[in-house]
């Protein structure tokens, strides 16, 4: 990959796509093994009727259910399968999402206090962010002014920080593997 | 225990049902607060705007159906823009469950606007492993998708004969609620030259903006608020007005609620 980046021709252009063909046949499979480890699991769990087991086979069904809905009619609009989607699984992950509103409210009133300068700082720019992002903060100049600078400024230089870290790690970790510095992924010290 | 100590450590059910209706009140009224274009969603409509009856925009829907509530109003503000204006549209997705969502959302605006499957717009399908699918995506989109997501051969469909690779797609939009934008710019973007807006989630937002401080992005839309300013835009109501009204009032609840916990926290402590 990185040898047709800097010399391209025709061989190692090919040679490219092979490997993206490869990549993606690679990760199907993947995903088939995934398949019959998640069954193993759960199937194990519902032999040894472990605690909640009943929730362990009610993810094996659902698996096997959907999987043969899809390949015995298809996912065709109006199908069972696009019934259990938009009627079962859409609504019911979409609230488990939502969830997260109550617990972040509560967790909000009783975590989020001024112990210190660290934590008044997070309080006051989520205070700022969440007023300024609101549509009524945001029709006041000065607090979507505020909010806008606390994303642009601190949060932006945290966020370069980070991708600047994360890329230089992976050049770091790519040169030790390249030279065969690295070798726990071989299962070696 | 003391007023403010009861206080500090009140039942989480109140804070529940407070929540409840900060949420739902606005759902079942219709408040209409106001809503105010920001330059990033501005830049993105701008650019649909700009492009010419025929143009090829490229939608991966990269998300679950978790997100759905604040990713399927962003989706149909653009789809109606974008079949409004005459573009041809080429949907994909990256994750799983993005294949039902898009090829829905397609085939429902597209009806609103009387757009033809194959002609105006294609949907095709899922592929797993992000790199790979991007890359292959910038030298042959049929490589990658060979059949739609009809199973119809790339090779026999009416808009994908002039569609074959980024040169030929004026912009590319993920429609996601993690990362995977971030997996465009890196290879659609940077080795492919290809334009990418990343349309996500609003916690996801603040992952991008660096890369629309660098151009490496025309823009983005983030999040309900995102979705209402589209909205806005092309002037036609949608879910996000409403949707952002109950966001409002709910992000008002909660700087009401780390206030108050605030309050009582430091009056328990004075009266220790």
């Amino acid at each position: 990959m990185l040898i047709q980046f800097f010399i391209p021709s025709k061989l190692s252009s090919s040679v490219y796509n092979e490997i993206t063909n490869w990549a993606q046949l690679i990760y199907a499979f993947a995903l088939i093994v995934g398949v019959f480890g998640l069954v193993k699991y759960h199937l194990g769990r519902v032999s040894r009727k472990s605690d909640g087991w009943i929730y362990n086979l009610v993810t094996v069904v659902s698996l096997f259910l959907m999987a043969f809905l899809g390949f015995a009619f298809g996912r065709k609009d109006g199908g069972a399968f696009m019934w259990i989607f938009n009627y079962f699984q859409a609504p019911m992950q979409a609230s488990v999402f939502s969830l997260l509103a109550f617990f972040v409210a509560s967790a909000a009133y009783r975590g989020f206090q001024a112990r210190n300068t660290e934590a008044v700082l997070l309080l006051l720019s989520a205070v700022f962010i969440m007023f300024g992002i609101a549509s009524v903060g945001n029709s006041i100049p000065p607090f979507a002014e505020i909010a806008n600078w606390i994303l642009m400024n601190p949060s932006m230089t945290a966020r370069r920080g980070i991708f600047i870290g994360v890329g230089l790690g992976t050049i770091a970790v790519s040169l030790r593997v390249i030279l065969g510095v690295e070798r726990t992924y071989l299962g070696k010290e | 225990m003391g007023f403010w100590q009861r206080a500090r450590y009140i039942d989480r059910r109140i804070i529940f049902l407070l929540m409840l209706l900060g949420v739902g009140l606005p759902l079942l009224t219709n408040i209409g607060l106001p809503v105010r274009v920001t330059r990033d969603v501005g830049n993105v409509y701008d650019y649909i705007e700009g492009l010419n009856p025929g143009d090829v925009i490229l939608i991966s829907y990269d998300h679950d159906t978790g997100t759905l509530p604040e990713m399927i109003p962003m989706s149909d503000a653009i789809l109606r823009h974008a079949f409004s204006r005459n573009l041809h549209l080429v949907g994909m997705a990256l994750r799983a469950e993005g294949t039902a969502i898009g090829r829905q959302n397609f085939r429902r605006i597209g009806a609103e606007y009387g757009r033809e499957e194959g002609k105006d717009f294609v949907f095709l399908g899922f592929r797993p492993e992000i790199t790979a699918a991007i890359l292959g995506l910038g030298t042959s989109i049929e490589r990658v998708f060979p059949k739609d997501d009809r199973d119809i051969p790339i090779s026999e469909i009416e808009l994908m004969n002039t569609v074959r690779n980024y040169g030929d797609i004026a912009l590319v939009i993920s429609i996601s609620d993690d990362d995977t934008p971030v997996y465009w710019v890196n290879y659609a973007n940077a080795r492919f030259k290809a334009k990418v807006v990343p349309a996500v989630t609003a916690v996801m937002a603040t992952t991008f903006f660096p890369f629309i401080d660098s151009g490496q992005i025309r823009g983005m839309i983030a999040g309900l608020k995102g979705a209402a300013e589209y909205e806005k835009l092309i002037k036609i109501p949608g879910r996000a007005g409403r949707g952002m009204d109950a966001q409002s009032i709910a992000h008002m609840v909660m700087i009401g609620f780390i206030i108050m916990g605030n309050i009582a926290y430091f009056m328990s402590r004075k009266g220790k």
